[in-house]
């Protein structure tokens, strides 16, 4: 039986354990609350925190998650009121010193971590703030400063911010938790980047994912469940199609919810997973569920529940709903809820999330033919501005303008407006990339456009300071450069340097000639009073064959030079 | 024309002499008669019934009649079948034959329309009646022209397959998508087609794939060296024996749905191949019941060669 009460001003939930103590720190905290520019700063600060606890031979760990990061731990009680008590200290005063190695070791994680299945998702769907943001690599690691991460920990790491669980007899004693005060911080509302939904977007080839925002209940639970057995039975028992098959339903803490699912592919199979994935998910749209699965998942979910009761496994989600000023449930209760849910209450969930459903279709597969709209990939605006060609790619072409910039390729457009820029990627050699609300993204490359480098100021100057992040030096190679224009012409002797090469032998010495000639005649017309009219006719005459050799000549040596 | 008339039941080519259910069909549509038209569907064979609905697919103005059926009752997999091949067959008409080159952009854009426009509605039939053979062939169909891909088609064929086994309209379909233009090789459509065959109880008419495979092999092919390479191919020439034994020419042969096509598709290859028994046994079997193909390009050349092989098949006799 769950308990609640207070620890330093920190609400609490307690109950008995049938396993030894463990216990935790929740703040209200995540992804989605950093901007891009400081993309990682929730991380950066458990890191700090734990760092004093660095070799103990303690069961801790810390996790920042999309809208709450803890510190927990498991072991005995003087042990567990230690660490917590430590980590508090810690979070009132983080250790500077290790900044730069801790901002090294989040590198090598974020680096090592595979991307998962259902990763750009989110992106996708929200775009580059708030939800979106998980998607995003830790962009704002290198510009993190100390008073940066001091601002952070008093705005989110606070008594009003936080909540505490105890799975264990009691509150232990000596537990002092002493952190500053503040406000409860509630997780941000949702963007959106999908106009229109169901939607889609290309993803890798070997794998179909999806998910769909659905309100926060019991039966959206079980309908996660039915899914992923509707989907096993169908790509892998049936088809055998794919391997791994697997759905999931993550609360979020403003009263809706996220159900998530993915099936892996072959490469060459990804139309067929594609085609059952789509065909599942309309026969749930339709209703078209079966009792069995439904009472399947019922049994599942209140074993599972009965057993997190136990065991106190429960008790981080209800630290979590205390912070999010929902009612703390006992496990009974969740039980008598799970068990009302019927197959209508599933299917109207079914229905609700397909209509909000955004697919991920695995290589150049797409789900138009399906009813899904494709999601926005390039932008419907260009920024009004100054262009510049590039020199590596004749048909595209980069604009900054005063309210933003876009790069222009054949018809399609990416653009993104100063105003509504989510961080401008700063790297010291001059490259800059802007990502726009919509997550939509324009990148530039100083060399590979005329004077691109004068440009950059300017770019730099219309981006509001707190939206920039500072990237690391990059290797000189990874630099890009225009690629010479035809190499292989040259020394083939076709093509791209033949022409030039002939009009500038047959059209420099007819500019030379008719050059000279036209001057001369120009300037001795009016030494004696004969025929002036005739000498100027002839000299303006010859004057306009030297210009059209001259343009011919200006031509050949432009082209020869690029 | 005069002789044409003169001689009215000489060569046939109407599908609806064979099959009479196409004429009581096209009846009941025609007068939107959809208790008619089930009847009809709902007496026949399977195959009888898919076969029926893909030919009045090509019936005038469906659409709107067969939604208003299906806002009466969505599970109604006949009406959403038949939906699904005439949406197809509409898509088609904008596109037309031609080859893909010479289309337009406008038809590139209303056939994919049209076929999109299908496969939301056969979406639905599968997941309501997901055994039912009539909206898993359409939904072959419609698979070809969004250019699914073939492990798509080949997993609508397998749930096809699964639901009702030897299901030869839905066969038929599949070869068409495994011809080189579309998604396969000559190899993977014949070994398809030898093992459908082969797999049929003895009798069926599913050894008529093996020859109008072959057919659509020899029609393609650049030139008479190639032409000549594929009636020497032993291995080929030996599938299509074994496949004739065992279709066609087995004992128990019947007039079951496809019948019409495998016997002219045989009757074409033996002339093709100067057997004249085996010839004179297929125009036994047809009468004047005849099909375009593989007999010629047009109804006028096909009834042409008919005649002049079923003379010199039956000549013998006569």
């Amino acid at each position: 039986m769950i308990k609640q009460t207070e620890v330093s001003g920190i609400p609490a939930v307690i109950a008995p354990t049938t396993g030894p103590m463990h216990a935790g720190l929740v703040f209200r905290v995540g992804f989605a609350d950093e901007p891009l520019a400081k993309r990682g700063i929730t991380h950066l600060v458990e890191h700090l925190a734990l760092h004093a606890f660095g070799v103990a031979d303690y069961h801790y760990n810390g996790a920042t998650g999309t809208e709450y990061t803890f510190f927990h731990m498991q072991g005995a009680e003087a042990d567990i009121v230690a660490f917590l008590n430590g980590v508090c200290r810690a979070l009132n005063d983080l250790p500077m010193h290790r900044l730069p190695t801790e901002k090294e070791i989040l590198r090598t994680e974020e680096n090592t971590r595979g991307e998962g299945p259902t990763e750009a998702l989110p992106l996708w769907r929200h775009g580059a703030r708030d939800y979106g943001v998980a998607t995003y690599p830790e962009w704002g690691l290198s510009g993190i400063s100390p008073d940066d991460l001091r601002a952070w920990v008093s705005h989110y790491f606070t008594v009003e911010n936080a909540a505490l669980w105890i799975a264990g007899p009691a509150v232990p004693a000596g537990l002092e938790l002493t952190l500053p005060h503040g406000e409860r911080r509630p997780a941000p509302a949702p963007s959106s980047a999908l106009p229109v939904r169901p939607a889609f977007f290309p993803g890798p080839s070997n794998v179909v994912a999806w998910d769909a925002v659905v309100e926060r209940s019991t039966s959206a639970g079980v309908f996660s469940g039915v899914l992923e057995r509707s989907l096993f039975r169908s790509l892998r028992q049936e088809s055998g199609l794919s391997y791994t098959v697997q759905a999931a339903y993550e609360p979020r803490s403003g009263g809706r919810a996220v159900v998530t699912a993915f099936a892996d592919a072959l490469p060459e199979k990804q139309g067929a997973v594609l085609g059952g994935f789509v065909d599942v998910l309309a026969s749930l749209r339709l209703g078209l569920i079966d009792d069995a699965d439904v009472t399947a998942v019922v049994n599942q979910r209140v074993e599972e529940l009965t057993r997190a009761e136990e065991n106190g496994t429960r008790l981080p989600g209800q630290a979590f709903n205390l912070l999010a000023g929902r009612p703390v449930q006992s496990a009974a209760e969740l039980v008598a809820e799970v068990r009302a849910v019927t197959r209508d209450d599933v299917a109207a969930v079914a229905a609700a999330a397909f209509a909000d459903g955004l697919l991920m279709t695995p290589g150049r597969t797409g789900a138009d033919w399906a009813g899904y709209t494709p999601a926005p990939s390039d932008s419907d605006r260009v920024a009004e501005g100054n262009r510049y060609g590039s020199m590596d790619d004749p048909e595209l072409s980069f604009v900054a303008g005063e309210r933003g910039v876009s790069l222009v390729n054949d018809g399609s457009a990416a653009t993104v407006f100063y105003d509504e820029c989510a961080v401008l990627l700063a790297w010291p050699d001059g490259a800059r990339r802007f990502v726009g609300h919509d997550g939509i993204q324009v990148h530039f490359e100083p060399t590979l456009y005329p004077n691109g480098h004068a440009v950059v100021p300017a770019l730099d100057a219309r981006v509001r300071p707190e939206l920039r992040a500072t990237m690391p030096s990059r290797d000189p190679d990874r630099i890009p450069r225009p690629r010479p224009a035809q190499p292989a012409a040259a020394t083939s002797g076709g093509g791209g340097r033949t022409w030039p090469v002939i009009v500038l032998v047959v059209l420099a010495p007819v500019l030379l000639f008719f050059g000279f000639l036209g001057l001369i005649m120009g300037l001795t017309a009016f030494d004696d009073d004969v025929d002036v009219a005739l000498e100027i006719t002839i000299a303006v005459m010859f004057l306009s064959f030297a210009a059209l050799a001259g343009w011919g000549v200006f031509w050949a040596v432009r082209r020869l030079r690029r | 024309m005069l002789r044409a008339m003169s001689q009215p039941s000489d060569v046939v080519f109407d599908p609806a002499a064979a099959y009479p259910g196409i004429t009581t069909l096209r009846a009941a549509l025609a007068r939107r008669d959809w208790a008619g038209a089930r009847a009809v569907l709902d007496s026949v064979s399977p195959s009888d019934r898919t076969a029926l609905i893909r030919t009045c697919g090509d019936e005038k103005d469906l659409e709107d009649f067969l939604r208003y059926v299906l806002r009466a009752d969505p599970r109604d997999g006949a009406a959403a079948a038949l939906l699904g091949f005439h949406l197809v067959h509409l898509g088609w008409e904008i596109r037309t034959a031609a080859w893909a080159k010479d289309v337009t952009k406008e038809q590139w854009a209303g056939f994919r329309e049209h076929l999109r426009k299908a496969e939301l509605v056969l979406i639905d039939a599968a997941a309501y009646n997901p055994g039912d053979p009539a909206v898993w062939t359409s939904r072959l169909l419609s698979a070809r022209g969004l250019s699914l891909g073939i492990a798509e088609i080949r997993r609508r064929y397998d749930r096809l397959n699964a639901a009702v086994p030897h299901h030869l309209p839905g066969q038929m379909e599949l070869c068409y998508s495994l011809e080189p233009k579309w998604f396969g090789s000559w190899e993977e459509l014949h070994a398809f087609a030898r093992d459908c065959a082969l797999a049929a109880p003895p009798g069926s008419p599913h050894g008529g794939l093996v020859a109008e495979a072959f057919f659509a092999r020899y029609g393609a092919a650049d030139d008479d060296a190639e032409r000549a390479r594929l009636v020497r191919d032993p291995q080929l020439q030996a599938d299509l024996q074994r496949v004739a034994h065992h279709s066609v020419l087995h004992p128990g042969f019947a007039r079951e749905y496809g019948w019409v096509r495998a016997a002219n598709a045989y009757a074409t290859l033996f002339t093709l191949l100067a057997e004249r028994p085996a010839a004179a046994r297929m125009f036994g079997l047809l009468g004047n019941l005849a099909t375009v193909d593989p007999w010629g390009p047009s109804e006028e050349n096909a009834a042409s060669n008919f005649r002049k092989a079923r003379a010199w098949a039956l000549g013998g006799a006569q």
